[in-house]
């Protein structure tokens, strides 16, 4: 018989600190708010301390495990780690919680992601002086650094400095190959802002229209500022168990039924290096993580009610739409345009919530967040009838992730 | 002190005065000195690897020789960066990274900047040539620009 952790674990709680804008979290600490959230998610899920049992963290989290379960008194920390490159795992962070559960490594697992954007330590800014390149090691997806390897100065002279700067070159050769334009960026970027102003909590609130969009000044060109996440502050946790456990909980089970962690070594240098094969390199880097996720939860594009999608960059919202294979690859412009990813309207609503680029930026967990509401049923912007939810994590590195959650039974 | 002329339009700061090399990677640099263009090439298998990483992909053999390339090429991506992200860029845009398919040299692209084009002429498919821009006593970089 095969062996799959499909449908055996659940995510029962949610929990979220204020939403802040950039900076205006202090002076609490990170520690603080990732310690806040995730008493909030036990809360939520009926559960406390005493059960919590495992962290499967992303992207430097960046709260240490170790440091948390001491703070709040863990008894038993049965398990702890932390996935790789970026908030590309913030789906896979569920994924792998579900893993470690049906394996029986640990019982009740937190995964969370906490962000203070202040000028001494910002997640995705730019590097300054000369740069390592990511596979060098240290510093981060996007660290900087003066010890710069042989390797790099092949590449960091350039002075591409920031993932704006990276995903802008994809998407300039995704225009190219497929006749991708900027009206549909302005489309992902106005249905967003679109549902998040339907929420109280989402931080952008006023209206969006296309002469705003194209108003807009370039930053990285053909990336605009509307294409550009937000930054701010916050920590936001969630928490996995086994299902059995999770039927006795009050919430609703929202069951974790496939995930992918991975990618294709050929398409590892996404970030940095452009060296991706030619059929490869205008995407998300997400095809065979899709193809895993989907295999897995025995699911296809077509069983999707609502797509929430990593949204750092508006253009990569397409390239997933493509490596989702919610449309065939360079057919994402002409998608967005004929309505596809509206609420209420579209076919595959996507990012109900309103995405990193409206809603608020906690690196991948307002996503998860929002595919636990609408399987719960309690999305303000809710799906009807919404079974099957997919969530991503962001195009970057190696590993990229992406999660599906069902309803259960 | 006077501030030295800027050899280049729309080129980035010059961040770099020193190519960092090592044993792996110093003959490509020392090419660059003479103006020659080169890739390093698998000696096993002839696949063409950048940035000359220690292990061939294809065949995890690490053996390396540079190849001398004829220093033209088809611009394959690019971005022109109109935003300075830091205050040593702030007298460098709008300055224009791109990604170069070169000739001769299949299978890698070098990262690097167009040059000494108006920012709305930079077409991707645009043939381009290498130009060498003397950094330091080290360190010379390879450009391009409209062939």
């Amino acid at each position: 018989m095969r062996v799959t952790m499909k449908d055996k674990a659940a995510i029962v709680g949610i929990g979220q600190t204020e939403r802040y804008r950039r900076g205006a979290s202090l002076p609490k600490s990170m520690m603080d708010m990732a310690i806040e959230a995730t008493l909030k998610a036990l809360d939520d899920a009926g559960l406390t301390v005493n059960d919590l049992d495992g962290f499967a963290f992303y992207g430097g989290a960046p709260a240490d495990p170790g440091s948390m379960a001491y703070l709040l008194g863990v008894p038993h920390v049965k398990f702890a780690a932390t996935l790789t490159a970026g908030g590309s795992g913030a789906a896979g962070s569920v994924g792998m919680a579900a893993a470690v559960i049906n394996a029986g490594l640990a019982n009740v697992c937190v995964s969370l992601f906490v962000l203070q954007q202040v000028p001494t330590g910002r997640f995705g800014g730019s590097s300054e002086g000369p740069r390592k390149l990511p596979s060098a090691g240290g510093g981060g997806a996007y660290g900087g650094g003066t010890n710069v390897s042989p390797e790099a100065a092949f590449v960091s002279p350039a002075s591409i400095m920031s993932p704006g700067h990276n995903f802008a070159m994809l998407t300039q050769r995704h225009m190219y190959q497929y006749g991708t334009k900027r009206e549909h960026f302005a489309e992902v970027c106005i249905s967003q802002r679109n549902n998040a102003m339907k929420r109280p909590q989402s931080i952008r609130q006023t209206p969006l229209t296309l002469e705003d969009y194209f108003a807009a000044r370039m930053i990285s060109d053909p990336l605009c500022l509307f294409d550009y996440t937000m930054e701010d502050d916050g920590a936001i946790a969630v928490i996995t168990t086994s299902v059995e456990r999770a039927r006795d909980l009050p919430h609703p089970p929202v069951l974790i039924s496939g995930s992918g962690i991975g990618g294709t070594g050929n398409n590892a240098h996404l970030l940095g290096n452009f060296q991706m094969p030619d059929l490869s390199f205008a995407s998300a880097g997400a095809r065979d993580v899709a193809k895993q996720m989907y295999s897995m939860a025995e699911v296809g594009p077509q069983d999707v009610d609502v797509a929430l999608l990593y949204d750092h960059f508006s253009p990569m919202v397409l390239m997933q739409l493509e490596d989702f294979q919610f449309c065939p690859v360079g057919e994402s412009g002409p998608f967005v345009a004929e309505g596809n990813i509206r609420f209420g309207t579209g076919s595959i609503p996507v990012n109900t919530h309103g995405g990193n680029l409206s809603d608020f930026y906690c690196p991948g967990m307002t996503h998860i967040v929002e595919g636990v509401e609408q399987i719960r049923g309690t999305a303000i912007n809710q799906v009807e009838g919404a079974e099957i939810a997919l969530v991503t994590g962001g195009p970057s590195s190696i590993p990229m992730t992406g999660t599906i959650l069902k309803k259960d039974r | 002190m006077s501030t030295p002329a800027i050899p280049f339009k729309y080129m980035p700061s010059p961040l770099f005065t020193d190519p960092y090399a090592d044993a792996w990677t110093a003959p490509f640099w020392e090419a660059t000195m003479r103006g020659q263009l080169t890739a390093p090439k698998c000696t096993n298998c002839s696949k063409f690897r950048l940035p000359p990483s220690r292990w061939c992909a294809q065949c995890h053999k690490q053996d390396l020789e540079y190849v001398d390339l004829p220093g033209t090429g088809t611009l394959y991506s690019f971005i022109i960066v109109r935003h300075p992200l830091t205050p040593d860029q702030q007298d460098y845009v709008p300055y224009i990274p791109a990604v170069v398919d070169a000739d001769g040299a299949p299978g890698c692209r070098f990262v690097s900047n167009i040059v000494d084009v108006e920012p709305e002429d930079v077409k991707v498919g645009m043939p381009v040539k290498v130009v060498w821009n003397r950094v330091s006593e080290t360190l010379t970089l390879p450009f391009w620009t409209a062939a």
